[in-house]
């Protein structure tokens, strides 16, 4: 009676070898695709709210289970950790600095873009290196193609003007120096005047003749007169206005957009388009300001 | 009464491959030591091959090889080759063997459970899947049967004893006694 049950035995176990290695072959050959893959798609995806059901079982022994090897933990595992610590944060800030740096550099390309500015690119590495003038160093000079006179702005505003340059730097005279003066305007009445700098830093747009309408929060942009800024750019803001009503001009005093201490990358403007630059109309109705300014100045005159 | 025992035989087999199945699915997965997970798939056929008077044991090892397969992402086949060779040779012994010898049951599977783990990832060792030998063997093959023999003794313990002493899992001395009666 055993002979036939080993026969039989032994038969179904050369059946399941020859099948067992016949699919193992054929699972070897095909990779992750093929018949056999689908099948164990179909096979796992039925059999998924088991394995849910018992990974949430079990999740809290895997709750205990970390608890148990955090409490076991050696020294060499805690040291090694502190370390991997320190060195992401470290990563995580210059990451930060990174993004951040690639914000304002895309502020850049976009005020470049807008405004169709023919201009380089350069970081600020210095401020001042002397207590009696307002001026930034940058990282790019003559070899870049920048010349003294060439204007400055940033993503939020003009900064100032080149002064100076050597073959790698260049020296920016900023709009709060005393020495600057550039030609502004009243963006919304186009009232002309020029913007100075001074000792304590603040800055006024001058020779705005009190016939003028300007009020508090005013935008100030760049006039374009002169041919060195290009027109339009913006300066800053109204911050107060001020006049004597026996006088001729106002006192305006602007709050400038960029902040030069804290700008760290700036568009260095090397020529202008036709379209930047003061238009005869412009420069029609700035002689028509100075022409009643003078009237005006006379009548004054005239009167003592 | 063989055709009772063997209806019962056939049900508590079918309830074993059940828990196995659903052990394998919701257990394995979430208890490990180093990379090794414990193999119910061989649970069921140390169960069968060694406590129960099955005649396809290696039918039964075959199936659970395959079942163990396609849990994984493993190769098709190749633990249903594991599992086939092992069904046969712990059914050589005589079937029921282990019944109400505990001992002897657990000794025999250990073996067979590292049998099994040690080939199956040397296999996968030359598969590709893995390129470090001390990871293949020391880091899964040793925890595998460390934790395949551990999930193995409440299923041999009730077997052995509680089945045993219940009559209830086709005792080959029980189950032999029987034929001969019906004879």
């Amino acid at each position: 009676m055993g002979s036939p049950k080993q026969s039989a035995g032994l038969r179904e176990l050369v059946a399941c070898l020859v099948v067992s290695v016949a699919l193992f072959t054929w699972s070897c050959q095909s990779g992750g695709s093929g018949p056999l893959a689908a099948i164990r798609g179909v096979f796992q995806t039925v059999t998924m709210p088991v394995t849910y059901l018992g990974a949430a079982v079990s999740s809290p022994l895997r709750g205990l289970g970390n608890i148990f090897a955090n409490l076991t933990a050696d020294q060499a595992t805690l040291t090694e950790l502190e370390a991997q610590v320190s060195e992401l944060q470290a990563q995580n800030a210059e990451l930060e600095e990174r993004a951040s740096s690639a914000e304002r550099l895309q502020g850049l390309l976009d005020l470049q873009d807008s405004n169709d500015l023919r201009s380089t690119a350069a970081h600020v590495i210095s401020g001042s290196t002397d207590s009696w003038s307002a001026t930034v160093t940058l990282d790019k000079g003559s070899a870049a193609g920048i010349t003294p006179g060439m204007p400055v702005t940033s993503s939020s505003g003009v900064v100032g003007q080149v002064v100076s340059c050597s073959a790698t730097t260049s020296t920016v005279r900023l709009l709060t120096d005393e020495s600057s003066s550039i030609s502004a305007m009243v963006q919304s009445t186009r009232a002309q005047g020029m913007l100075n700098g001074s000792a304590s830093g603040e800055v006024t747009l001058e020779l705005v003749s009190t016939s003028q309408d300007v009020e508090v929060g005013s935008v100030i942009v760049t006039s374009g007169l002169g041919g060195v800024f290009p027109k339009g750019l913006p300066i800053g803001e109204v911050a107060s206005v001020s006049g004597d009503p026996s006088g001729l001009y106002l006192d305006i005093v602007v709050d400038l957009y960029a902040d030069p201490w804290a700008t760290e990358e700036v568009l260095v403007i090397t020529s202008l388009t036709d379209d930047q630059r003061a238009t005869a109309e412009d420069i029609a109705e700035a002689d028509a300001q100075e022409g009643a300014r003078s009237s005006e100045d006379d009548d004054t005159g005239s009167d003592e | 009464m063989q055709v009772v025992d063997r209806n019962r035989e056939v049900r508590t087999t079918a309830v074993l491959a059940v828990v196995c199945l659903v052990l394998q699915l919701a257990l394995a997965p979430n208890i490990g030591l180093g990379n090794g997970r414990a193999n119910f798939g061989l649970v069921l056929v140390g169960s069968v091959a060694l406590f129960s008077s099955s005649r396809h044991p290696v039918l039964a090892g075959f199936l659970s090889g395959l079942v163990f397969d396609l849990c994984t992402t493993g190769p098709i086949g190749l633990m249903a080759f594991c599992l086939t060779v092992t069904a046969f040779v712990l059914g050589l012994e005589g079937v029921g063997r282990g019944a109400g010898d505990l001992g002897s049951a657990m000794a025999r599977f250990s073996v067979a459970a590292a049998a099994v783990s040690l080939v199956y990832h040397l296999a996968m060792l030359l598969t590709g899947a893995t390129s470090s030998f001390v990871d293949a063997v020391f880091l899964r093959a040793l925890p595998t049967t460390l934790l395949t023999v551990v999930a193995f003794v409440p299923f041999a313990y009730y077997l052995s004893r509680v089945r045993a002493a219940s009559s209830g899992l086709g005792l080959s001395r029980r189950g032999s006694h029987l034929s001969g009666k019906g004879l």
